[in-house]
């Protein structure tokens, strides 16, 4: 009996053994997406995730974690409480996450991390049902100025959000006055969001272009305006908010940042290799199919942009009435 | 018949070498991973997709790899609902209600049969559906708006009170308990932490699978150790190693039934597997319950929340695919893969990919039979796992528990969180209060609240929109004509006891 | 006297929830949600309170409590469970997961060498599931040995 147990114990130990020899570091580099899968954040980890191992730039695969909760909230708070000093940890942000900063929405401010690289931009539309009698951008802030609780507003970002702000700064250069009573409702996606719109809840939304491209070449909807400087290139014909005399842009950028206390040695090396990772073919092509639009700005140059655009955010949501 | 011609040449995508090989793979390793509680399909497939990427698998064979993952867990997280009572994953909490009786009164590898079976009706119904129907089904779905949702939402849990237990008011609670366990976290629509206690742990919410487990695992051992050594059965008994064909037959319009329910909860983005599995289980007791069996071992009580919640598994590929709406947790993490491939899921994708939708479609018809001929043998197996004594059985799985969740979230806070699960389910089935209500009401709530919140902004604060829509005055209509069949029956089986008393009296 | 344990669970219940719903009165937002994060929570705290306190008034169904020697036993397991989570990461997967499952091993009865090579065998085996087949990593050796 007690010659069996002692077999088996052996077995065991020998195994341990064997299997420490075997044992491979778990993946280094972590890219941490701070929402669920399929949304823009997961799309950035995973697609800069995938290109830096095509690469080479890393050892082995980027292990993409997902850490849902308060638009970013959780991850940010997470990473400086726990590991604002790991320089193997990237974690995916964009004017969203910034937007949030700006209104005093996260644990900690802006300061506390250190921002990487954009490496591109999703551009900010606004849509309508291909039956909607609403056919221009004109006739949504004419609709909007003489009534604003007519319409039911809707996109993926809650109130006060990102999709948000950049509908109500079109109605606010337009003559809305009472911009709080425009009704607007946060579904989980743009996708869901245009979907229900098909469907009938609701009139108008407001969303990124990339992840409801498909509907806009399928016919189901109608883009009114996308809200970039230039068209987008692949949608040449859809006319841009300023070409119809309304002064508004809403870019939704796509960046990383890390850890507060990694070295400068480690963040510079960061920097240089998302650089490379932007200059390839694998990240061009993967941005552009997904409708992004290929933006660098990194190091101290993006950091700057940060702060400014969080500023300049803050500001804007003063002037709505989104924070006091 | 284009159809039939799309089908065909699907067939011809999924029936490479590599694509098999996948398939098989697949199959057997979503089996495992759902058959261990902790990991359900969502991890499952997110575990799996690294490796897609190391091998370099087209987005086709990766969508088949990972489907028959998705399907494999969806078969495997019966297994120990059954054997040990606990669920292996969400969607199969329903299962062990009748499962686990029938388990214990000698009839596992029955259960394990019908169950397995249900679970190939169920699905193929389902691959069927979307084969046939996907983008139609997709634009009638769409028309369901956030106060329909609320509406079904009212159903489900209106209907929860007839679930198990003896005291309603008791079942209710625990769903409420739920209810209140899920606005725990950061309020995704205002961006208001509620009741985190300034715990960051806990901004992101209480996560389902930490509370299933600690609750039905923790508290199963701790139920175990009241048993002194020498009273506690050394083993379940088993009356039969195979499982008998005059046991499964009479299951059959419990499974089509169950498929029909479960298909309908899929294909409605945001309802999902364990909506599917609960009302299939519901809508299948208040039709059969004549004699008060289920909750005691009734067969149709295993094959119809299998049959639902394969059926909703299915059904949920088709909003994914038709319109890029993940209908759950495990469609999003599908979707999320697809797109870093480059494929856009979408209303044009089965114009543009058909060969990547139609392979996709006959794999996962092999996938279901495959998964049916491989779980079949295997409840021999399982069944002699029932013979281990339970001091050896129950520690592994304890472990198996704490690993399954630690591997996934690294939180030693989720671990605590489960401890303590353990002990409030100890607890509550002291008091005979049944304990899915609870996990029914922590995965719903939080869409619940959504909804009802997302009703309220479109209507600017008028209730009336929560009956303005023909979809929820349906909804309505039928929860109040349940709760009145529910409540005329137990005033007629009361009197029918009486009179029984007073004929023996 | 029967239904005591009901009526006290119910009247724990009822304290939670009553909390659970004044709480929720704080949560309040300025611009552009109708509904506002408060008004879930109340509708589920207010029936939460009224379900919860008719148990305190006609509780249901008897409870068996185990006797002392058997709570010892319980006791025991929950420290068993709690000691793993704290140490975990200190002495690293496989050696925690040993020990785990041939404490309660022993603790539910099975004769203790036994539940030692099962401990020897699983904790190790289930770090290379999880870690090497399924890529969940997980520490090997912990912080202190590490």
């Amino acid at each position: 009996m007690k010659l069996r147990t002692l077999t088996s114990m052996k077995l065991g130990a020998a195994l341990a053994a064997a299997m420490t020899v075997t044992a491979v570091p778990a993946s280094a580099t972590e890219c941490i997406a701070p929402s669920n899968p399929g949304g823009g954040w997961d799309f950035t980890c995973r697609t800069i995730g995938r290109v830096l191992g095509e690469l080479g730039l890393v050892e082995g695969n980027v292990q993409v974690t997902n850490m849902a909760g308060g638009v970013g909230a959780v991850a940010f708070a997470m990473v400086a409480a726990e590991r604002p000093a790991d320089e193997d940890l990237i974690v995916a942000t964009s004017t969203v996450g910034v937007t949030q900063m700006a209104q005093g929405r996260y644990p900690a401010p802006l300061e506390t991390m250190r921002y990487l690289a954009m490496l591109g931009a999703d551009v900010g539309v606004i849509a309508v049902d291909n039956d909607s009698p609403i056919m221009t951008l004109a006739d949504l802030t004419a609709a909007m100025a003489a009534d604003p609780s007519a319409l039911v507003t809707g996109g993926s970002s809650g109130a006060g959000g990102w999709d948000h702000i950049r509908l109500l700064m079109v109605a606010d250069a337009t003559g809305t006055e009472d911009l709080s009573a425009i009704r607007w409702v946060q579904f989980d996606g743009g996708t869901d969001a245009v979907t229900q719109m098909m469907g009938g809840q609701i009139a108008v939304v407001s969303t990124d272009m990339g992840e409801i491209a498909g509907f806009v070449e399928s016919g189901d909807i109608r883009v009114l305006a996308a809200l970039s400087d230039e068209p987008i290139p692949a949608f040449p014909d859809i006319p841009t908010a300023i070409s119809q005399g309304v002064d508004v842009t809403g870019y939704n950028w796509r960046g990383l940042y890390t850890g507060g206390q990694v070295s400068d040695e480690a963040y510079n090396a960061w920097v240089e290799r998302l650089e490379t990772l932007y200059n390839s073919d694998n990240w061009q092509e993967a941005a552009t199919s997904a409708g992004l639009v290929p933006i660098w700005r990194g190091g101290a140059e993006f950091e700057a942009f940060v702060r400014d655009q969080a500023a300049i955010m803050e500001q804007i949501s003063r002037d709505i009435g989104v924070i006091q | 018949m284009e159809v039939l011609s799309l089908i065909g040449s699907g067939f011809l995508v999924a029936l490479t070498p590599l694509n098999i090989g996948l398939l098989l793979m697949g199959c057997f390793v979503g089996t495992l991973l759902g058959a261990l509680p902790g990991l359900g399909p969502v991890n499952g497939v997110a575990v799996l997709i690294p490796l897609t990427f190391a091998f370099g698998f087209d987005p086709t064979s990766s969508l088949i790899l990972l489907c028959a993952v998705y399907f494999g867990c969806m078969y495997g997280g019966r297994i120990s609902s059954i054997l040990l009572n606990i669920p292996g994953d969400e969607p199969a909490i329903m299962t062990t209600l009748d499962g686990y009786p029938m388990a214990v009164q000698g009839q596992a590898a029955n259960a394990l049969a019908i169950s397995g079976v249900a679970s190939f009706v169920g699905a193929t119904i389902a691959v069927i559906g979307l084969s046939l129907f996907a983008p139609v089904l997709a634009r009638a779905a769409i028309h369901f708006g956030p106060a329909d949702y609320f509406a079904l939402y009212i159903l489900a849990f209106a209907t929860i009170g007839g679930i198990a237990g003896v005291d309603p008011r008791k079942t209710l609670l625990s769903a409420l308990i739920g209810l209140m366990l899920a606005t725990v976290g950061i309020d995704p629509i205002s961006g208001v932490p509620r009741y985190t206690m300034d715990n960051f742990h806990l901004y992101d919410g209480i996560q389902p699978i930490v509370a299933l487990v600690g609750l039905f695992a923790i508290s199963e051992i701790l139920l175990l150790l009241e048993k002194s050594a020498k009273d506690r059965p050394k083993a379940i008994k088993v009356d039969r190693w195979m499982p008998q064909w005059s046991a499964i037959w009479p299951t059959r319009w419990a499974m089509l039934r169950g498929s029909g329910v479960g298909f309908v909860a899929g294909v409605l983005p945001g309802a999902g597997a364990s909506l599917g599995s609960f009302m299939a289980y519901v809508f299948e007791k208040q039709k059969s319950n004549g004699k008060g069996t289920f909750g005691k071992g009734d067969p149709r009580g295993v094959a119809a929340p299998e049959s639902g919640n394969n059926a909703a598994a299915g059904g949920a590929l088709i909003p994914m695919l038709s319109l890029g709406v993940p209908g759950s947790g495990t469609t999003a993490v599908l979707l999320a893969m697809l797109i870093s491939l480059n494929v856009q899921p979408g209303p044009l994708l089965f114009e543009r990919q058909p060969d990547l939708v139609w392979g996709l479609v006959a794999s996962l018809y092999l996938a279901n039979i495959a998964l049916l001929i491989l779980n079949l043998p295997m409840i021999g197996i399982f069944t002699r796992l029932m013979m281990t004594p339970t001091w050896a059985l129950m520690p592994v799985v304890a472990a198996v528990t704490f690993v399954g969740v630690y591997g996934i979230s690294n939180s030693i806070f989720d671990l605590e969180l489960m401890v303590f699960f353990g002990i409030i389910g100890y607890i509550m089935r002291k008091l005979d209060i049944s304990l899915v209500p609870l996990v029914l009401g922590l995965l719903l709530g939080g869409d619940m609240e959504r909804a009802l919140r997302r009703a309220m902004s479109i209507s600017d604060g008028d209730w009336s929109i929560l009956i303005a829509s023909p979809i929820s005055i349906t909804l309505y209509v039928l929860t109040v004509g349940f709760l009145a069949l529910s409540v005329w029956l137990a005033v007629r089986d009361h009197k029918q006891t009486q009179a029984e008393r007073l004929t023996e009296g | 006297m029967t239904g005591t344990s009901v009526r006290l669970f119910g009247a724990a219940v009822f304290a939670i929830a009553a909390l659970y719903t004044l709480q929720a009165d704080t949560y309040q937002i300025t611009f552009g949600d109708v509904l506002g994060p408060s008004v879930f929570p109340i509708i589920v705290g207010i029936p939460m309170m009224i379900l919860s306190a008719s148990l305190v008034v006609f509780p249901t169904g008897t409870v068996d409590w185990p006797g002392r020697d058997r709570l010892w036993r319980q006791a025991a397991a929950l420290a068993v469970f709690i000691g793993y989570v704290l140490v975990m990461e200190q002495v690293g997967f496989p050696i925690a997961t040993a020990a785990l499952i041939a404490l309660v091993g022993i603790i539910m009865g099975g004769p203790p060498w036994h539940a030692v090579a099962l401990g020897v065998v699983f904790g190790p085996g289930l770090w290379a599931l999880f870690d090497q087949v399924l890529g969940l990593p997980l520490d090997f050796l912990g912080d202190l040995f590490g």
